[in-house]
This record gives structure tokens, C-alpha cells and sequence, in this order.
């Protein structure tokens, strides 16, 4: 066993509890999350914002330092900030019977965590259109820079679950991979019907096959906590499922013939079709049909969460650290394939 | 609309919670406790299909 | 490749030729699966009667047509099986082989969706109330058909090739390559059935042309690597 060979290998794992750490330590930046109640009439109106993050954790907070701000087309109305505790904001305001727009954001200045907002926090009900009067109007103080150190960014409705980003999309990436080289290592027998490249397919597939199910796992998991439910069908999901069942297929096959000697070139045939499809289900597909699934304006979901500096310095280790255990897990599978084939063909 | 505002609500005391008691820890020392785990038994499977391979290299008959 | 593209398109017709021919002497293939689908239309009226919604008229049309879909495609290969028969074939062209096959199958297919569909007419009548598209629901009908049997005449394809149970296994091989045709096929049906606007439905047609075309194609380039025994 080189020492090249162990670098590589137990540098992924480091890079796995590098990413651990970081993934679960870093603290999430504070954000808006819900206002009620939704519906206001002109008047005197009490508002509540539920917030999450630093600023709000901690019992009995002074209101000083932070301002409300509600924005109705361009104009905006003030607010009376009444509490500031972990539940988030209690603010009293006073609703004008005109606005450019019903529907207001709010906009919460925090003196340490820069700006918060929520759009269409509420809906004004019975008010006529105009620009907002005098009285109620105020104007926007200065925006302060959020002095937040290393910390995740705040997303609408996945809150904490953004740390799911190091686990789940790191997995689909290597299963991808893998499967690359099982495709071309299934050209590769088609060509020149070598066994070896039958042994890289088998192994490709193999490891792939349980990043795939990871992947739909961390997947799963982390749609019943945004959207509320296990399983959606949705053009990503169902290529996604799909995908992983045809692999399946692949080694159902293989079992099925078992010692045939037309194994490896009739499961390379299975292989390259089953990479088609994983390329047109799960690239091309839901490119051109809606889907939930985050990042599916045409691209893969490099940009889907407006990767924070703080994110991809996780980020791009867990793509590398997943990686290589899923390479390294790989090259265990091949060899045991080699050896399996020397022993038996002695 | 209520559940999620009770979710956030234990989300916030959790955030103190998480960090102030150690559940992040716990959670961190979780996981890295399962990857250790993994990448002892990859490596074991390494080391003995490194010791197979040198038997069957050697021992061509 | 023996003889290049003029070559396999005469195998082509020949083998498409001879599978009808077959079909008529014989006659049973065509004929056993049309009455499995319209036993099994006939088991879908029992159940349900005539007051069916969409939803469900849509879901009970296309587990029918599925399963004699896999009954239809399921023992194409079969008959290469045999010994002599391989002997004698093994001068065919297997491209040409293999756009036969494709060629009966289409043709097995056109004539499998009018029947199961003229079945549950007669039985189930249209779902709901009106509003329903007719050219759009026969479209819908064809056209998932189409890609379901250029996908399954691939797998059979190579399943035919395994010693035993190669029958089952195309099934199973078969099943979740046939998921993404289906869940379009299904929509397409259910929204022609409720009167959806063409528009929205438009892309559909094209998807499910583009899944039968691309299938058909890697179909015809890997089939000659199944074929070399």
C-alpha cells in the first residue's frame, strides 16, 4: 500500500469531518420567517413577525437598535417596535387607508445583523390606491453591515436544514461520477469485450447505486421538512426514482444470468442505456418542465441558494470529500471483482 | 400556518438550545463517531484485499 | 455489419413481412392479447361500472394497456430461441432484425391502443361529464402505447437472451424503464379527458415522440451487440 494511495483516501475522510463540523457548528444567519396577522385593515394594528437567528435567542431584548419598516410599492410606513424576544418582533403600527400597493414587506434593521426581510408579510384589506400620507409615511434608516462572522445564509422555509446542502447534493454529484465510469467502462467492453472494463462497470454501478439511494434519502428527508411532505411527483423526483431503479435492474440482470459468459457484454448494453436515460431523465427532462426542486432554471443548483462565501467553503470540500469516499469505496469494489475473476479462472 | 409558527418558535429556542446545551454536539460527535466508523472498515477492507492480492500474485498456481 | 444500410432495410421488410405472415397463420398472438385486454376492460367495468372520473378512468386504461402491452412485446423475441431457427437467421442482418421487430411491434401496438380503447369505450363510456378531446385522448392513447413498446421491445430484447426466466425478468427490467413514458402518457389522457386546453398539453406529444424515437434508436445501435452470441 503506496503512501500516495492513503493520502488520498484518508484525506477525503478528513475532508468529510472537516466538513462535519463546519456543516453542523456554523450557526444560521437570522431571517424573517412569518408575519401575522396576514390580513389588516387601516387603523391601529398589532403585528407580530416570527423570527430565527442570533438576535432573537435570547430573552428579553431591548427593541433599541432595531427599526420595522413596512414598503407598499415604493413608499413606506413606520412602525412602533413594541418587544424583541425569541419568538421574533412585536411592533404596533398604524395602517393608512391609501397605498400604492396592498400587499407591504417588511423590513427589519437589526443593529448587528444587517437587514432582515419578508416579503408580502401582509395584506392591507379596504384600503383605496394612492401614495401613502404624511403621516404615516416614514423614511428608510441606514442600512447597517451585518457583522455575522461564518454563518450560513438564511433561506425561506429550509431555515436550518441548508447544512442537508453538504449531504444530499454532494451524494447526487459522486453517484453521477461513478456512473461515468461505468459508461465508458461499458463502451470500453462493448469494443473490446475485455472483462476488466466488465469489472470497472460492475464496481461503477454498484457504489453508485448506494450513493443513489443517499441521495434520494437525504432528498426525502429534507422535502418533508420544506415542503411538507416525503415524496412529491415532480419531473426531478420521478427521473431521479427512476434512475435508481434502473440501476437496480442492472444488477437484477446480472444476478439473473448469473455464470453466463454473456454477462458482461449483454449488461453493458443494459449499462449504456440505462446511462442514456440517466442523462436525458435527470439533465434534459426537467430542464424544460416545471419542477419544485431547487435550481431548475437550467441549471444543476450551483447557484439555487445563492452559494454564500461561508457555504462554499463547505461546499466545495463536501464535493471533494464525497467524492473520493465514493472512489475509494469504487476501487475496494473493483479489486474484490479482479480477484474474484483471477481466483476463479485459475 | 400555526404549525409552522410553532416550528419556528421551537427552532428559535433550539437555536439557543442547540448550541447553548451542546446538541450541535452532539450531532457533530454523532456523525463524525459514523464516519470513523466507515472509513476503519473501508480501510480494513483495503488492507485485506491488499494481503489477498499479494497471496494470489505470489502464489500463481 | 454484413452488407451495410441497403441490406438491413430488406432484412427489415423481410422480417416484418414474415412476422405478419406468421400472425395470420397462426393467428393467436395478436388474438390472445386482445383478449386478455378486453377480459381484462370487461374485470374494469365490473369494478367500477359506468360512473367513473377521469382520474380513475385514465389509471384503469393504462394499467391495462401496460400489462398487455407486456404480454404483446413479452414474446416477440421468443421464437429466436430456438436452435434452428438462430441457425437460420444467422446470416440476417441484425439491424434489419431489429427494425422488424420494431416495425411489428408499432404496428402490434397501433392495433392493441384501438382495441383496448374502443373496449373501454364500449364498457366505461367517457368518464365525467363532456369536455373531453377525442383526438387528443386516441393521440394520448397511440402515443404512450408507441413509447411503451419501442422501450419494451429493448428490454425483451436482452432479457430474451437469459436461459431461464427471461420472460419475468423483461417484465421487471422493463416496469421502471417504462415510468417516465407512462406518468406523461397519464397526463396527457387525464387532461385530454377533462377538456385541458391543447397548449398546456402540447409538449407532452413531443416528449413522448422524442422517448420512442431516441429508444428506438439506441434500440437498433446496441441490439447487434446482444445479437453476436
Amino acid at each position: 500500500m503506496s503512501n500516495w494511495n492513503a493520502l488520498w483516501k484518508f484525506g477525503g475522510i478528513l475532508l468529510l469531518a472537516y466538513v462535519i463540523v463546519r456543516g453542523f457548528g456554523t450557526p444560521l444567519q437570522p431571517g424573517l420567517v412569518e408575519a401575522s396577522p396576514n390580513r389588516l385593515a387601516p387603523g391601529h394594528a398589532v403585528l407580530e413577525l416570527t423570527a430565527v437567528g442570533q438576535p432573537f435567542a435570547q430573552e428579553g431584548a431591548t427593541p433599541e437598535g432595531f427599526t420595522l419598516v413596512l414598503r407598499s410599492g415604493q413608499d413606506l410606513i413606520a412602525t412602533q417596535l413594541t418587544a424583541v424576544g425569541p419568538h421574533g418582533v412585536s411592533a404596533a403600527a398604524l395602517i393608512p387607508d391609501q397605498v400604492p400597493s396592498p400587499a407591504l414587506d417588511a423590513f427589519l434593521f437589526t443593529p448587528e445583523s444587517g437587514t432582515l426581510f419578508l416579503g408580502n408579510a401582509f395584506f392591507i384589506e379596504g384600503a383605496g390606491i394612492g401614495p401613502v400620507p404624511e403621516s404615516f409615511a416614514t423614511t428608510a434608516p441606514e442600512d447597517t453591515a451585518p457583522q455575522l462572522g461564518f454563518s450560513f445564509p438564511y433561506q425561506p422555509n429550509i431555515i436550518e436544514s441548508i447544512r442537508n446542502l453538504l449531504w444530499h447534493v454532494p451524494m447526487w454529484f459522486a453517484m453521477f461520477f461513478v456512473m461515468g465510469i461505468g459508461f465508458v467502462a461499458s463502451l470500453g467492453q462493448l469494443r473490446t469485450g475485455d472483462a476488466r472494463w466488465d469489472h470497472r462497470a460492475e464496481a461503477a454501478v454498484r457504489t453508485g447505486l448506494v450513493f443513489g439511494l443517499l441521495g434520494l434519502a437525504t432528498g426525502s428527508l429534507w422535502a418533508r421538512w420544506t415542503w411538507g411532505a416525503w415524496w412529491v411527483s415532480d419531473p426531478q423526483l420521478n427521473g431521479a426514482l427512476v434512475t435508481v431503479l434502473l440501476y437496480t435492474g442492472y444488477l437484477i440482470l446480472r444476478a439473473a444470468m448469473g455464470d453466463d459468459e454473456r454477462v458482461g457484454r449483454l449488461a453493458a448494453v443494459y449499462n449504456v442505456f440505462a446511462f442514456v436515460m440517466l442523462v436525458i431523465l435527470l439533465m434534459v427532462l426537467p430542464r424544460y418542465t416545471e419542477s419544485l426542486h431547487p435550481g431548475k432554471d437550467g441549471n444543476p443548483g450551483f447557484n439555487s441558494y445563492d452559494l454564500d462565501n461561508s457555504l462554499r467553503a463547505v461546499f466545495y470540500p463536501a464535493v471533494i470529500g464525497w467524492g473520493a469516499l465514493c472512489y475509494w469505496m469504487y476501487t475496494l469494489r473493483l479489486r474484490m471483482n479482479r480477484l474474484e475473476h483471477r481466483l476463479l479462472t485459475k | 400556518m400555526n404549525t409552522a409558527m410553532m416550528s419556528t418558535l421551537i427552532l428559535n429556542v433550539l437555536q439557543g438550545f442547540f448550541f447553548g446545551s451542546g446538541k450541535a454536539h452532539v450531532v457533530t460527535g454523532v456523525a463524525l463517531i459514523i464516519l470513523a466508523g466507515i472509513a476503519w472498515s473501508l480501510w480494513r477492507m483495503d488492507r485485506r484485499l491488499t494481503t489477498l492480492e499479494r497471496d494470489v500474485n505470489d502464489s500463481p498456481s | 455489419m454484413q452488407g451495410g444500410f441497403h441490406n438491413a432495410i430488406r432484412t427489415a421488410k423481410t422480417v416484418a413481412a414474415l412476422e405478419w405472415r406468421l400472425e395470420w397463420r397462426q393467428g393467436h398472438q395478436l388474438a390472445s392479447v386482445g383478449l386478455f385486454a378486453l377480459s381484462s376492460v370487461y374485470v374494469a367495468f365490473q369494478a367500477a361500472s359506468r360512473d367513473v372520473s377521469p382520474g380513475a378512468w385514465t389509471a384503469m386504461l393504462w394499467l391495462v394497456y401496460l400489462f398487455s402491452g407486456f404480454t404483446a412485446v413479452g414474446r416477440l423475441f421468443d421464437r429466436e430461441r430456438s436452435s434452428t431457427r438462430r441457425y437460420l437467421q444467422w446470416t440476417a442482418n441484425p439491424l434489419g432484425l431489429m427494425l422488424g421487430k420494431l416495425i411489428h411491434a408499432i404496428l402490434t401496438t397501433t392495433a392493441l391502443s384501438a382495441i383496448v380503447l374502443c373496449g373501454f369505450l364500449l364498457f366505461l363510456g367517457w368518464p365525467g361529464s363532456d369536455g373531453h378531446n377525442v383526438t387528443l385522448v386516441i393521440l394520448a392513447a397511440w402515443l404512450g402505447g408507441l413509447s411503451m413498446t419501442t422501450t419494451l421491445v429493448f428490454v425483451t430484447a436482452v432479457a430474451s437472451q437469459i436461459q431461464t426466466g427471461g420472460n419475468t425478468l423483461g417484465a421487471i427490467l422493463g416496469l421502471p424503464l417504462l415510468l417516465p413514458q407512462l406518468i406523461l402518457a397519464t397526463r396527457m389522457t387525464a387532461g385530454a379527458l377533462q377538456g385541458t386546453p391543447w397548449p398546456m398539453l402540447s409538449e407532452i406529444p413531443l416528449f413522448l415522440i422524442a422517448l420512442s424515437a431516441g429508444t428506438s434508436v439506441i434500440a437498433c445501435i446496441l441490439f447487434p451487440y446482444i445479437w453476436r452470441a
